[in-house]
């Protein structure tokens, strides 16, 4: 059976940019397919935010609870990059089109979902292992400036500042300050676009305090040849909302 | 684990490999889809500070499937290299194909997202680990 020919009638859902969408640990079985706009997958590990993936319109989440029969809540927590457009999808619906699929493809889509469960915790363990890592290198006159710069290891999104904002790429910050912060992202990245001193990006990051922050910064340096495939930019904020200072200052004192 | 037995009614050919031969190349081109049938096989991706283990993968796994759901490119995403003598079946990619394709949109979609996450998810951890 098709599952456009299903009684179930087909909801629309409209979130705004940074609006929690499905939360981990919670109950729901809905499927959610992105219309318009894009959303952000993240994970819990440890004290750690982990960025999964970023989806956008024609892409699927909320899918593990109705591929894994043995899981009940969510895996991952799904929050609105921009403003988006989701409809719902029934698992009602999916649900016998999946079981009539011939038992080839449904072993080789719950073989997917596997990997891609084992390939998500070893993702995380690198990324924390890395952080470890980076907080032996780091240097000691840092604890003394630690009141004013904190060091964090989280996700942001940016694009070249006034340039078409359906370019995202990503990178990391590595620390933050009121004034600037110390990104890190893939050469592959400046393949496309800009990266040089002077550079202007507007950066958006979620910060550990669950608040959104979007601020507009220029690239002071730049540093191509410290880690292979990785570009090290250290960035002054040049423009940021009341709102984003806000946020930011009290991300500062926490 | 085991192989499942619907497996069979699509497998062309059987091929045998001797340890370390490589089955698939990384950012090569092609599509047969693979099982192992007997032995091991390694999946590989390349970092910027050498070649990296992502799995051991044992009878009856399937490899060799994303470029069926990824359509846009058929290179592949990691290496597959035998791990010990290997006998592995090859299957039949234009029935899985045809299968893939007449599913509706709404399952394909989900399919879809899952592979290219999982594909993404690779790319991720080989930067990280060249870090």
């Amino acid at each position: 059976m098709d599952a456009k020919n299903t009684p179930y009638p087909i909801v629309h859902l409209h979130y705004r940019k940074g609006d929690l969408i499905m939360k981990e640990g919670d109950y729901g079985v809905s499927i959610y397919k992105v219309i318009s706009g894009h959303v952000r997958v993240t994970q819990q590990q440890g004290n750690m935010d982990v960025a999964l993936a970023t989806l956008g319109p024609g892409e699927v989440f909320g899918e593990f609870v109705f591929l894994n029969k043995s899981v009940e809540t969510r895996s991952a927590s799904v929050r609105a990059v921009d403003d988006v457009e989701l409809e719902v999808m029934h698992p009602a619906a999916l649900s016998r089109e999946y079981e009539q699929m011939s038992p080839i493809l449904r072993f080789i889509t719950n073989q997917t979902l596997t990997r891609l469960v084992r390939m998500n915790k070893l993702y995380a363990q690198l990324l924390e292992k890395k952080e470890i890592a980076q907080k032996q290198q780091k240097d000691p006159g840092e604890a003394k400036r630690r009141h004013f710069r904190k060091d964090t290891n989280l996700t942001c999104v940016y694009w070249p500042a006034g340039g078409p904002s359906k370019l995202r790429l990503q990178g990391r910050l590595m620390d933050i300050s009121v004034g600037g912060a110390a990104m890190e992202v893939s050469s592959r990245n400046a393949l496309n676009t800009r990266h040089d001193p002077g550079s202007e990006f507007t950066i958006q990051v979620n910060l550990p305090s669950g608040r959104d922050m979007e601020v507009v910064g220029k690239v002071r340096t730049i540093d191509m040849n410290q880690v292979p495939g990785r570009i090290q930019m250290g960035i002054q904020f040049t423009r940021i909302t009341g709102e984003s200072k806000k946020t930011l200052g009290f991300f500062m004192m926490s | 684990m085991a192989i499942d037995s619907s497996v069979y009614g699509y497998m062309v050919d059987e091929q045998d490999f001797p340890d370390k031969k490589v089955i698939i190349e990384e950012n090569s081109i092609g599509d047969w889809v693979y099982i192992v049938l007997e032995g091991q096989v390694k999946v590989k991706k390349k970092t910027a500070k050498g070649v990296l283990t992502l799995a051991t993968l044992g009878e009856g796994a399937i490899f060799g499937e994303m470029p069926l759901f990824l359509k846009r490119d058929k290179l592949r995403t990691a290496t597959v290299q035998a791990d010990g003598p290997v006998k592995v079946g090859i299957l039949d990619t234009s029935r899985l194909d045809k299968e893939f394709e007449l599913l509706s949109p709404q399952l394909r979609g989900l399919i879809k997202t899952l592979a290219r996450r999982f594909t993404e998810t690779m790319d991720k951890i080989s930067e990280v680990a060249a870090t």
